[in-house]
């Protein structure tokens, strides 16, 4: 019988509330957030001796505590800016997770290794010549042991899943089985709102307690404000943090100062870079916050006769990468995303009698979401994150142009065909007002539809770049050690640093490019 | 997730325009308050209380057998998750609300000369279409963050669910391992 995994303590983790005064403390290193990039390093570096210490702005979560499966509780939780983070417009709504684990504590556990098209296109158009799988291959290894990385068995798929893989096959369109991070997993379906079972290999069950058990020190709560230069502004000698009340997420006063010899940034694809901007660092070419990327999606939902119950099992064990190469055009790739219903009503176009009769069919609605593989078009510069309101709050700008417009409306095409031969009794689109599909001809309507913010929902739950890793200082943040190009002992060791998107989910990516990068950091004299 | 943030200053600039050429008699018009808070309010005052739970209303539209917005108290749950967020965040989306209800939004928008909380439901849900399609992007933008806000705090409601085929969280098998 599977049973339920206990909660694994983080050793030498204090919360917010527990900080009773302003702390002043030091290090040999300190890393800013404990996402996948942040933790692994932290467990590479404590296990090479070094004192460390990490910030996390989110808070420190258990499945006993607070795990419920419920989206009202989930959302404000343990996603950035309480599930409200998007663009500045709303164009595009952005889901990013919050707290000790970063994305891994709700992310719905796809793992790919980088693709060696991407890695190619690294090494080609941004000088990081040693991009190599032969050199991530062997973390690579150990991280896929460590979170025991394996590949679902087609018994798992769940009915909106099977839509994908079975509406594919009939259309000679190849998909592939996904591998998943879990441990005995029980596929409630409930990823994104922590796992309720602890069978996700998250980094709060993984190399976070590795950190703590070789000393590494982990503080929840704590937000990072800025970093402090020395006088010549050639190395960073300290992070002030300061401390947020778990119950409000609002600041107790109090601060963490952490003096160190080396600093690593990981707070993820948009904090990272609005860090660096807040801290004014070094940045002569205009570099930070630029070449965002987020692989933005578009849907299609899908109508059957029968249930689907998009809601239960493995939320994702199926996608496509048959599209990904489109030769002047921007390529994407297929997966399915659970819905439950706050989620589903979001997504929805519509109000009113429309959006109403939509969500009563939710027990037998499929969707299929297309991911851009942005940032791959010479002229596609992706999105910007930047400062505005004297750096107390982000503006995040993506402009959508006629390449995504393109990308898209193919992408939801193709999701159509799929659904229509999977047997959907018709498909709509995310259109404000959507196009009804239930035949081939009905696919052209899509090309007539307006295109613009909050015409067609459009999501994001990938971020990467703003600051990119690349050989040329005029061109990027970080050279291809991930090291800052101005500050000889500063490090950003999470998506940021991706000079495109990746073309397939992000964590693994970043689990083995970090650890390659650490060990060089470890290696590396300052 | 509950709503969107970033917006309306050009709204409002366009609002205060059209007061001061001539319509201000329009934009003095008040709020009818059907809607009345069950507990103290964080952050709306109560006419925008009544406010967004007219919006909700519409948003959502109820039928059948399932709970209404007002029994499910979305504007509460809305008061209460606004309070979690920035003061700014907070400022906007409560400006948003009064600009939205404003008589002057209903004209300039062809959809009445009432304030929204006073409208038949018909020219209420015309005004959401209006904001929906406008060709002023930041009118879009303002009808997304109080659509998603109004929807996220129904249909996380556990009490909206039967309503939508969902059996909600299934039940987890007792017992622990390590």
């Amino acid at each position: 019988m599977k049973l339920l995994a206990a909660d694994r303590p983080i050793a030498n983790l204090m919360r917010g509330r527990e900080i009773g005064s302003n702390l002043a403390l030091s290090a040999d290193v300190c890393v800013v957030g404990s996402g996948p990039g942040g933790a692994i390093a932290a467990a590479r570096l404590a296990s090479s001796g070094a004192r460390v210490i990490l910030l996390e702005e989110g808070g420190s979560f258990t499945r006993k505590a607070d795990f419920h499966m419920q989206e009202a509780e989930a959302y404000p939780k343990l996603y950035q800016d309480h599930g409200n983070r998007a663009t500045d417009d709303l164009g595009i709504t952005i889901l990013q997770g919050r707290g000790v684990g970063g994305g891994t504590l709700v992310n719905w556990t796809t793992c790919f290794r980088t693709p060696e098209a991407t890695l190619a296109r690294w090494r080609e158009r941004h000088g990081l010549a040693d991009f190599t799988a032969e050199r991530f291959g062997p973390h690579w290894d150990e991280v896929e042991s460590r979170l025991n990385i394996r590949q679902v068995d087609v018994s798992e798929v769940n009915d909106n899943n099977a839509v994908l893989l079975e509406g594919a096959k009939k259309l000679g369109i190849e998909t592939e089985l996904l591998r998943r991070n879990v441990l005995s997993c029980l596929h409630t379906g409930y990823c994104g709102m922590g796992c309720p079972t602890n069978a996700k290999r998250g980094m709060a069950l993984t190399y976070l307690p590795d950190a703590a058990g070789k000393g590494a020190r982990v503080y929840a709560d704590c937000r990072a404000v800025r970093l402090v230069l020395d006088a010549r502004r050639e190395r960073v000698t300290a992070v002030e943090a300061e401390v947020l009340d778990p119950a409000t997420d609002r600041p107790t006063g109090r601060r963490v100062t952490v003096s160190a010899a080396r600093f690593v940034v990981a707070g993820g694809a948009i904090n990272s870079p609005a860090l660096l901007l807040r801290s004014g660092l070094p940045d002569p070419h205009g570099r930070v916050g630029k070449r965002t990327y987020l692989h933005p999606v578009v849907a299609t939902i899908a109508l059957f006769d029968r249930r689907i119950d998009p809601y239960y099992g493995a939320p994702q064990s199926v996608a496509s990468h048959a599209f990904i190469e489109r030769p002047g055009r921007t390529g994407f790739f297929l997966e399915v995303p659970p819905l439950h219903p706050m989620l589903a009503s979001l997504a929805l176009p519509g109000f009113g009698a429309a959006h109403r009769d939509g969500m009563k069919l939710l027990s037998k609605t499929n969707a299929i979401i297309a991911l851009l593989r942005d940032g791959f078009l010479p002229d596609d510069e992706g999105g910007t994150v930047s400062l505005r309101e004297g750096g107390t709050r982000l503006s995040i700008r993506y402009p959508l142009g006629e390449t995504h417009a393109e990308a898209m409306r193919e992408a939801m095409k193709v999701s159509a065909r799929i659904q229509l031969a999977a047997g959907a009794r018709e498909v709509r689109t995310l259109h404000k007002d959507p196009v009804v599909i239930r035949g081939e001809r009905d696919l052209r309507f899509i090309d007539e539809r307006p295109f613009g913010p909050n015409l067609l929902g459009v999501f994001t739950a990938h971020q990467m770049g703003g600051c990119a890793a690349g050989a040329d200082p005029k061109a990027s943040v970080v050279d291809g050690n991930l090291r800052h190009h101005h500050l000889a002992n500063l490090w950003v060791f999470d998506g940021s640093v991706f000079p495109t998107s990746l073309g397939v989910n992000p964590q693994l990516s970043i689990l083995g490019i970090v650890a390659a990068s650490a060990e060089r950091m470890i290696a590396a004299k300052t | 997730m509950e709503t969107r943030r970033g917006f309306l200053r050009k709204g409002l600039i366009g609002g205060a325009l059209l007061a001061f050429g001539g319509g201000a008699f329009l934009a003095l018009r008040r709020t009818l308050r059907a809607a009345k808070p069950r507990n103290p309010l964080l952050v709306l005052s109560e006419s925008e209380y009544a406010i967004f739970a007219a919006i909700a209303a519409r948003v959502v539209a109820v039928d059948g057998d399932a709970p209404s917005t007002d029994a499910v108290d979305v504007a509460g749950r809305a008061d209460a998750a606004m309070a979690q967020w920035p003061d700014s965040v907070q400022a906007e989306f409560r400006r948003l609300l009064r600009l939205f209800e404003n008589a002057l939004t209903g004209a300039a928008t062809r959809t009445g000369y009432e304030t929204f909380t006073a409208s038949p439901a018909r020219m209420q849900d015309a005004r959401l279409a209006a904001w929906a399609g406008s060709r002023v992007a930041i009118f879009r933008s303002g009808y997304q963050a109080m659509k998603r806000l109004a929807c996220a705090c129904y249909y996380a409601a556990p009490e909206s669910w039967p309503a939508t085929g969902y059996p909600g969280p299934p039940e987890l098998p007792f017992g622990e391992i390590e």
